[in-house]
């Protein structure tokens, strides 16, 4: 207990002599201070609930889900295919036809432009003259898997035969599906001409 | 809030179009959406067309199947003249503008790969090279 009121009272002279000294000291003494670094956190129930909810972000996630809620309402911007459809060109290069006159003649002469221009080298055609006299093909092969669909066959025809048809749906499981031949192109035609037809109408001014 | 009223009513017409709440429900399991528009016409499959400009372009046509395939609904069963107006090439749907029909014209086809009457490819010639038969002695 002496020991300890020694110490009080030399602390006690410790402040006295630090006062006394002052006006003949050449360091100042700092009589106040200010704290610079942040304020050490309250550790009240409440403060400390609310830094909880704030290092949760529980506000932005509010508004976060408020963002996805009101997607919810709005009209979405995809098309929901395969019930809604995607605009398409009347020019749209799709499955070959080949092409019948209103006859029921099918158009193509073999003239083997197709076969000439074709880029991928696809289309395979051979010709023999038929029973008539006239000259048709007897091969008219397309190999769609070789095909890179530039619509030259369409353009060098000239007789409007080998058409590239505005489907595009006809994806299959095998490969051997895609080799087709002429009857499939015919066929192609005949199941397809009412929309050839109205696309080559609404595109003839500038063919 | 007019805006949401006008969802509300959006929402209410689109239900009363499919008859109801069971009838709704019926339709977005199979279709992932509630549209409500007016039936522009059927094609001979059984496929209804129906348009609404309220919604955009690329969504303002819509198709709902047949109720004959049920869920085995594909894009390849539209016909070619609801093709056209169903991928907005031509404006005027068949039914106002019917396409000339021709005696050798036939029936649309769905896509019918992976089925027995898939397309399978043959020669439309003679071989040119045949196996030697040897000759009889």
């Amino acid at each position: 207990m002496a020991a300890l009121r020694l110490y009080s009272v030399g602390k006690a002279a410790h402040t006295v002599l630090n006062h006394a000294a002052r006006p003949v000291a050449i360091a100042a003494s700092r009589t106040f201070w200010k704290q610079v670094s942040p304020p050490d956190p309250s550790y009240e129930w409440r403060d400390m609930t609310d830094k909880a909810a704030n290092t949760i972000f529980i506000l932005e996630i509010c508004k976060g889900l408020g963002i996805t809620l009101s997607m919810l309402f709005k009209e979405p911007a995809t098309l929901n295919y395969p019930f809604e459809k995607g605009p398409l060109s009347p020019r749209f290069r799709g499955e070959h036809c080949l092409r019948r006159y209103p006859s029921g003649e099918e158009r193509c002469i073999a003239c083997k432009l197709c076969e000439a221009i074709c880029p991928a080298q696809a289309i395979t055609i051979e010709a023999e003259p038929r029973a008539d006299g006239s000259r048709r093909t007897t091969r008219y092969d397309i190999d769609m898997t070789k095909c890179i669909f530039c619509g030259f066959c369409q353009e060098a025809c000239p007789v409007d035969a080998i058409v590239e048809g505005p489907n595009f749906e006809y994806s299959t499981e095998t490969h051997e599906e895609l080799l087709y031949n002429k009857e499939k192109l015919l066929d192609n035609g005949d199941r397809w001409e009412p929309e050839i037809a109205a696309n080559l109408q609404a595109d003839y001014l500038y063919r | 809030m007019s805006v949401y009223l006008e969802k509300l009513r959006h929402f209410r017409l689109a239900i009363k179009q499919h008859g109801g709440i069971i009838g709704a429900y019926l339709n977005f399991y199979r279709t992932d959406e509630l549209k409500w528009g007016d039936l522009i016409g059927e094609d001979k499959f059984g496929n209804k067309y129906f348009q609404n400009r309220h919604y955009f372009i690329g969504r303002s046509r819509w198709v709902q199947y047949s109720d004959a395939v049920g869920m085995d609904y594909d894009g390849s069963q539209i016909p070619p003249e609801w093709h056209r107006w169903l991928h907005y090439i031509g404006d005027e749907p068949p039914t106002t503008a019917p396409p000339v029909k021709r005696s050798w014209m036939v029936d649309h086809k769905p896509n019918l790969t992976g089925t027995p009457e898939q397309y399978v490819p043959y020669s439309t010639v003679k071989p040119k090279i045949t196996a030697w038969e040897p000759p009889k002695a």
